[in-house]
């Protein structure tokens, strides 16, 4: 067994780096809420970490604080002017600030360019990642147990009825957009420190679509179903490495086996018999 | 200079213009962002490819990729949409649906042609440039620009004074109602996929043709930009596609030309979220949206 | 007293043999080689050719027409799909299986994620297509045999110089690729060593197809000479673009543009263009032609730079398990005192900081074909 965990600790790690941006975005899909920024998020807060931890020796726990604040801030400021979006609109500009974001981590000096960001301290020890996602799980299962937990899902099924019964809508959709910026951006400062380097090109689209994909087939709705679709998606390459060619086309076959025979996702196969 | 660097941006809107075409029309029948239609605009380029390198002369090779893109659109439907449809599952679910189908045809079509570029043989378009005073651009060029605008006529024709379009357009606004008024849904909703993917396999092999590159990764390169222009015309209007596509390829063109090549997406992308904070339905966007 | 000269007669005979006995101990053996290459995915037709490249070297050991001392190498390559996290699960795999050996990843960015494990690892690394600095600094058994933009391009633009004479010059390269970034840097220098004006410099994204706003740009300024910072797909259509723009310099390029895709791809837009690489397909290493031969019945086409570096990786690492090195130090050692190798590149050994020292070529592409520049 200590074998087995010594020749995986580093996929142990990915699952839980996922798990925690899985969360951050379902927060935002738990309000109805398409907000498809997290990997920029993730990326800020990756960079402002790193950078403070390779140029200024920041520990682990400087670093996390330091890109947490960077990235719940610019989620506060991105949350005004997207105010008016719904559904794939808001999706498409917030993907476009991922890419904005892209672009200039790609061409600012102190972040490294193209050539990245190197020698980051390999500090971010298992216990430390799952420590974290314990501590945001927590917060997030104490939080669903209140009024907040309501609200939020009020927004979600209906939103003009929400605001018809008095539920500021826009505090919802600021809180949970916040929220997620910052775990996302506890999960980026993780990653560059479990990663020794960093590069724009990690924080892109395609980290987001995986993102997604983890969400929607675990549950969106359950912070639990993100859990379980960031732990699937994140071992799957590896479990079935041994198709080799046919590698590719089995995954999305997968992928697109569990969304048609589980469209509320892994979590709505096991709430089947209805919520609490 | 700056009047080729607008014509350049007009060739390249034109480009985006045919790869939107497609997308917005599924977009705004079914309110499905479908992710494999950059797939199957792969897939039809590689099928054109094929087929002229087997001897096909290149005006059948076309219409047979472009034919065989809509039944594959219609056949993605069967499999990834209406199973979803059927149950009421949302706009989600259908979303990830269709990255897992782009992901199986991407990866049939790896496993047939590999991961390398190819190119149509040599002098299949012609390299003739064409000169108009101090602009040039290229005989394909203009064929790109020339079918990016007759199929928004066709499609805005179809729409608006055909039967098909007009039960296309009943459903996009009231999916229950139009089956209540006699509608046959799930033909009309066969019959928009098929345009909508024989849209994009057109648009797939003309840009294959245009830039002599057809690989695996063509999709995924345009892919994004196409769901900036959809989003900034607004949902479902081809018209809005058409003049974002033209948008989008103009600030990049002329971001180049005037700001810096480096911060070109950013500037891109920039306009497009600037827009949409002002208008939060695109620009011809109309109706309201059904959330996630 | 008889006895003792048999026996020392006997002692001297064995000593005397060991060393032809100690040579001939790989025998029989089995050495595992991690290969991680990216055979899908963003970079998937570098990681390809690298694959094949271990595909024919595999064969060729077997059949004795590469020669390992007896050994069999295996070549366990497998598929990041360019995805860094399964680079980093990979290379963790290769530490913990008894591999001794790890060669690869395809791409620096990967392998600044992923060398640092195998290093605290004890296992030795083989780069064959890692150009960015710092890779070889990782620690002290990561080598590699691919040389860098810094070695091959400031020859080339000495002598493209000194027979273009040109006074001006733009560059166009990739902004958001390690490779493409750095041979803007290392063009930039060498341009302004040679006393060539840089007029403009345009970037562009990987991926991208359309470099209409740019090239209108740089055509603009007239220079007399175009640089390519860029890998091979987009070279293909900067070229191709440069001309329908009226864009008519010198065009030159780096290790990017090394390939026969690039003739294909661009046709008659590639004639005269040159290039500071690190393998000349047509060189006259011996074993070189008949790869070539080999490689293009087996797989269609002309081998890349890519595949290149891999076979010759491969023919270092059979070179060094024939002097007895089955083990990850006894590579890591064989690999120090490499000084001339044989292979596809011509002779091969390594500094003491671990980089390659190999020869470079300068080629120009002449009637769809390279060949060396004059």
């Amino acid at each position: 067994m200590t074998a087995f965990l010594a020749a995986h600790s580093k996929l142990i790690d990915q699952i839980g780096i996922n798990a925690l941006l899985a969360l951050s975005l379902s927060v935002s899909l738990q309000a109805g809420q398409l907000a498809l920024a997290q990997a920029a998020f993730m990326g800020i807060a990756g960079y402002v970490g790193a950078i403070g931890a390779v140029q200024r020796g920041w520990p682990l726990w400087e670093s996390m604080l330091a890109g947490a604040l960077a990235s719940a801030l610019a989620a506060a400021v991105l949350a005004l002017p997207i105010g008016r979006l719904r559904g794939v609109f808001l999706a498409i500009a917030t993907v476009g600030f991922g890419e904005i974001a892209r672009t200039v981590e790609n061409n600012l000096p102190i972040t490294g360019g193209a050539e990245g960001l190197s020698g980051i301290p390999d500090d971010a020890s298992t216990p430390w990642i799952y420590g974290t996602l314990i501590a945001v799980g927590c917060v997030i299962a104490a939080a669903s147990r209140s009024k907040f937990a309501l609200a939020v899902a009020a927004t979600r099924e209906d939103e003009g009825a929400a605001r018809g019964v008095g539920i500021d809508t826009a505090r919802v959709r600021f809180c949970t957009l916040t929220f997620g910026g910052l775990v996302a951006g506890l999960a980026g400062v993780l990653y560059a420190h479990a990663n020794f380097f960093i590069a724009p090109g990690d924080f892109g689209f395609g980290r987001m679509e995986q993102i997604l994909v983890a969400c929607v087939i675990g549950g969106v709705t359950s912070s639990l179903g993100a859990l379980v679709g960031a732990t699937l998606m994140t071992v799957l390459p590896e479990f079935i490495r041994f198709l080799a060619d046919f590698r590719d086309v089995t995954s999305g076959a997968i992928l697109l086996g569990i969304v048609l025979f589980a469209p509320r996702g892994i979590a709505g196969l096991w709430k089947r018999g209805g919520r609490a | 200079m700056i009047l080729q660097q607008i014509l350049n941006g007009i060739v390249l809107g034109a480009v985006y213009a045919l790869f939107a075409l497609g997308y917005t029309l599924v977009f705004g029948v079914l309110d499905i962002l479908n992710l494999a239609h950059a797939a199957i605009f792969t897939a039809a380029a590689f099928t054109a490819l094929a087929l002229a390198a087997r001897g096909m002369p290149l005006p059948l090779a076309f219409a047979a990729a472009v034919a065989l893109a809509g039944f594959a659109g219609i056949l993605l439907d069967r499999v990834a949409f209406a199973p979803l449809r059927a149950r009421n599952a949302g706009t989600l679910a259908p979303l990830i649906s269709s990255i897992g189908a782009g992901i199986v045809i991407v990866g049939i079509l790896r496993g047939v042609f590999g991961p390398d570029e190819h190119r149509f043989a040599l002098g299949t378009a012609g390299d003739a440039q064409l000169h108009a005073g101090p602009l040039t651009f290229g005989v394909i060029d203009l064929v790109v620009v020339v079918t990016a605008l007759v199929f928004m006529l066709a499609l805005s024709y179809v729409m608006r004074a055909t039967p098909l379009g007009r039960n296309i357009r009943a459903v996009a606004d009231d999916r229950i109602a139009a089956s209540l008024l006699g509608v046959d849904l799930e033909r009309t909703i066969a019959l928009t996929f098929f345009i909508a993917s024989a849209l994009g396999g057109a648009a797939g092999i003309l840009i294959g043709l245009q830039y002599n590159s057809v690989s695996v990764e063509m999709g995924s390169r345009i892919e994004l930009k196409g769901l900036a222009v959809i989003v900034l015309g607004g949902m479902g209007s081809i018209t809005g596609a058409v003049v974002g596509a033209f948008i989008l390829g103009a600030v990049e063109t002329l971001s180049v030309a005037f700001i810096s090549s480096s911060y070109r997406d950013a500037v891109a992308f920039g306009v497009m979220f600037a827009i949409l904070v002002l208008r939060p339905r695109g620009l011809f966007g109309k109706r309201a949206l059904r959330t996630a | 007293m008889q006895g003792k000269l048999v026996w020392s007669t006997a002692l001297a005979a064995v000593l005397a043999a060991a060393p032809a006995l100690g040579a001939n101990s790989v025998a029989g053996k089995t050495v595992k080689v991690g290969v991680i290459a990216d055979t899908s995915g963003a970079a998937g037709a570098y990681g390809s050719a690298q694959k094949n490249a271990y595909a024919l070297a595999a064969d060729d050991i077997k059949a004795g027409l590469l020669d390992a001392g007896g050994a069999t190498i295996v070549f366990d390559v497998q598929d990041a799909a360019s995805d860094p996290a399964q680079v980093v699960n990979l290379t963790q795999k290769f530490a913990t299986d008894g591999s001794a050996l790890l060669v690869g990843p395809t791409l620096s960015a990967e392998a600044k994620k992923a060398d640092p494990i195998a290093v605290r690892a004890g296992l030795t690394i083989l780069a064959t297509s890692n150009t960015a600095e710092g890779i070889t600094a990782m620690g002290p058994c990561v080598f590699r045999n691919s040389l860098a933009e810094a070695q091959v391009v400031p020859e080339a633009v000495a002598a493209a110089v000194a027979k273009w004479k040109p006074k001006t010059a733009a560059i166009i390269y990739g902004d958001d690729n390690q490779f493409t970034k750095t041979d803007y840097d290392i063009f930039q220098a060498a341009l302004q060593k040679a006393h060539v004006e840089l007029v403009d410099v345009e970037t562009y994204h990987t991926g991208d197809v359309d470099f209409k706003a740019q090239l209108t740009k740089i055509a603009a300024k007239r220079p007399d000479v175009l640089v390519v910072g860029s890998l091979v797909e987009e070279a293909a259509k900067i070229v191709t673009q440069a001309k329908q723009v009226g864009l008519n310099a010198h065009v030159i390029g780096g290790n990017g543009l090394n390939s026969p895709k690039f003739m294909e791809l661009a046709g008659g837009a590639a004639e005269g263009v040159v290039i500071g690489a690190a393998y000349f397909i047509g060189n006259s290493s011996p074993g070189n032609r008949a790869f070539v031969e080999r490689y293009t019945k087996r797989f269609g086409a002309g081998p890349d730079q890519f595949a290149a570096q891999s076979y010759a990786a491969a023919q270092i690492v059979a070179h060094a398990v024939k002097e007895g090195a089955t083990t990850s130090d006894a590579l890591c050692a064989a690999f120090k005192r490499a000084t001339s190798v044989p292979t596809v590149l011509g002779p091969v050994g390594f500094e003491a900081s671990r980089d390659v020292r190999a020869p470079s070529a300068i080629l120009e592409v002449m009637h769809g074909a390279f060949t060396a520049f004059k």
